[in-house]
């Protein structure tokens, strides 16, 4: 199943997906040594994304469990389905026949982790937002992530057939576990450099001219250098430039298109303020 | 044991040097990926190495360092045909070798070196606790948590207030009474405390106060479920795992290798700026306290925008300010009068005594002298 490196990185792009070398060595180590990938980066600069496109990729299903504070096992691996055997108790007591097995397949709700172990053709299992789960559940998942099985006291032990790629992002709000982090290949997804920014956004957006592309992604590099609260990654240059195009078509100048949709891109006030005070080097046109 | 392994290991030897950690699973895992992907290129086995070696960002950036220097720059490399069993063999046989390279490399792991680690003359040592301090720690320790501001948690817990109905509970409690269910139970979202975010200033101007500073900070990490502790003086430091042991005497002397930049200049400003480039999803939400004299050097524009950022993240926002202590302290220098306004509470601490008081008050009433704003 390894692909080779330009095999990979051709099926990527043909989801329009652009990935970088790191990226490209990192996820191939990760589905040739059976180990889970760790992401990290800023908002938007296409953790999840990648996934996404991986399972598309590998013709897999993708499994996505989001964290959140508090989440617990029960929501993550399975649970027994409380009402339905308590109906089916209800059932048998009335009509007089004998109750059956409750712990049966038949009343297990499959959840994310024991779903991606379940499946015939394998999985990509995408572990989003890891930071936001406490660290007791960060405990729980170094035994899924070691062997890949789950015990399910009332029934069995559940072994993946096919191990899943599993990929885990972070956005760093705290500290990952050692533990966790030892037993995860790690990548960190940078800014892309600004030719592989433009491909991105054409490639997202149909229609774009090459030109308008050019001054799109040279007004995103100036914003992120002007240090904002808020760095807009590539999902919000996408966005801009969905955005402006749809403005331009209705007959706008580009670089005003570019004015007006501000708000896909900033989200804060005080960055708004900020752009405006640079608006010169932002909207600077160098190509007419 | 080849000249290509023997470089290898001490390409390992190199990062450890640097001190990136990378733990005998993770050495394994380089040489397993080596063998699979064969890389042909430098560039290629950096991206091998970046992916099994390196667990952070910062990690990154030593690791560039140390590569460049045995590998030579990631872009320009070249080997030979790669066959599975003898990669090792060839990746290095090809050091050195300066031959174009079809792969080209974008720089690896963003800009520049990682700061070269300070001059450790600087080294600082802090004098042992005493006996009353001891005291006070641990008199901290049992009230902290008390004070800390709470909120629901999202994870339910049966019994207590009826919030919602415990369905689990019901199914196994009716099993005994075929299927009747004679008795609800129920769960409800218990509260928890939010995270705690200590910003120590470690200048030159707080030299006095900062030792006592940081055993209160030993005290909050060592109590708080969800404690975060940074120091800052020309930059910032992020010590939370340092001050993570039993004795607080050998906290603070694991702190001396690590804080370098303390005694020296103040930069609040641009330290909180950098907090907040990093980390602010941390103070969103947490108790947030400044310890520091709020004495900007120069222009404070910076330091007023990072604390107006930090009050609106923050559930409360507290600066602790060993000046303040001083009943006739008025928030008068420039950067602590355009902040107060942005303050929950400005509050005179100087010493575990008046920190404890503090805490007391949880954080927001004047402990008996001091300013409150």
């Amino acid at each position: 199943m390894l692909l080779d490196h330009a095999a990979l990185s051709q099926q990527l792009r043909d989801r329009r997906y652009f990935a970088d070398e790191g990226l490209l060595t990192a996820i191939r180590l990760a589905i040739a040594l059976g180990r889970p990938l760790l992401l990290e980066g800023e908002p938007g600069v296409g953790k999840t994304q990648i996934s996404h496109v991986l399972a598309d990729a590998l013709g897999r299903e993708l499994i996505r469990l989001q964290c959140y504070e508090g989440i617990d096992v029960a929501q993550v691996l399975y649970e027994w389905d409380y009402p339905k055997q308590l109906l089916s108790l209800r059932a048998a007591e009335v009509s007089g026949t004998p109750v059956g097995d409750l712990y049966d397949g038949e009343f297990l709700l499959e959840r994310p982790l024991l779903r991606a172990l379940r499946s015939q053709a394998g999985a990509v299992l995408l572990i989003d937002e890891i930071d936001r789960a406490d660290s007791e559940f960060e405990a729980f998942l170094l035994e899924f992530l070691d062997g890949f099985q789950i015990t399910i006291p009332e029934l069995s032990t559940v072994t993946a057939a096919v191990p899943p790629v599993v990929v885990l992002t972070s956005n760093r709000t705290r500290e990952l576990h050692d533990a966790l982090k030892r037993r995860c290949l790690y990548h960190w997804i940078p800014f892309p450099e600004p030719e592989r920014e433009r491909a991105i956004v054409e490639a997202q957006t149909p229609g774009l001219s090459a030109l308008a592309a050019a001054q799109l992604v040279r007004s995103v590099n100036v914003i992120r250098s002007l240090s904002p609260l808020k760095r807009p990654g590539i999902a919000e240059a996408i966005a801009w430039a969905q955005g402006s195009l749809a403005l331009a078509d209705e007959g706008a100048d580009w670089t005003e298109a570019l004015r007006a949709s501000l708000g896909l891109v900033l989200k804060n006030a005080d960055d708004g303020a900020l752009v405006a005070a640079h608006a010169v080097e932002v909207f600077a046109d160098d190509e007419r | 044991m080849t000249s290509v392994e023997d470089h290898l290991f001490q390409f390992l030897r190199g990062l450890h040097l640097e001190g990136v950690r990378v733990p005998a699973n993770k050495q394994g895992e380089f040489f397993a990926g080596i063998q699979t992907l064969a890389p042909s290129t430098t560039g290629q086995l950096y991206w091998v190495g970046a992916a099994t070696l390196v667990t952070s960002e910062p990690d990154l950036r030593a690791y560039d360092e140390v590569f460049r220097r045995f590998f030579g720059s990631p872009a320009t490399l070249v080997v030979d045909e790669p066959s599975a069993e003898e990669s090792e063999t060839e990746t290095a046989a090809s050091e050195g070798e300066g031959a174009g390279d079809a792969l080209v490399v974008g720089p690896p792991g963003g800009s520049g070196l990682a700061a070269a680690h300070a001059s450790q003359d600087a080294v600082r040592r802090f004098a042992a606790t005493t006996p009353r301090a001891h005291e006070l720690i641990r008199q901290l320790c049992r009230e902290l948590p008390a004070a800390v501001p709470t909120t629901r948690s999202r994870r339910h817990r049966s019994g207590g207030r009826r919030q919602r109905v415990d369905l689990r509970a019901i199914y196994l409690d009716s099993r005994r009474t075929h299927g009747e269910i004679m008795r609800l139970h129920w769960r409800h979202r218990p509260t928890r405390e939010r995270r705690v975010l200590l910003l120590v200033d470690v200048s030159g101007s707080m030299k006095q106060y900062s030792p006592d500073y940081l055993r209160f900070a030993y005290a909050v990490v060592a109590t708080c479920p969800q404690a975060e502790v940074f120091t800052f003086g020309t930059r910032l430091t992020r010590v939370t795992a340092t001050l993570r042991v039993p004795d607080v005497d050998a906290a603070l002397a694991a702190l001396a290798q690590v804080v370098l930049d303390a005694d020296g200049g103040t930069l609040i400003g641009p330290s909180l700026h950098a907090f907040l480039d990093q980390f602010a999803s941390m103070a969103r939400g947490a108790l947030v306290l400044v310890l520091s004299d709020g004495l900007e050097r120069g222009d404070c524009t910076a330091m007023v925008a990072a604390v107006r950022r930090l009050s609106l993240l923050a559930h409360q926002l507290t600066w602790w300010s060993p000046l303040a202590c001083d009943p006739d302290y008025r928030p008068l220098t420039r950067g602590m009068a355009a902040v107060r306004a942005d303050l929950d509470a400005l509050t005179g601490v100087d010493d575990l005594a008046t920190a404890l008081a503090a805490v007391r008050a949880r954080f927001a009433r004047t402990p008996g002298k001091g300013v409150h704003v």
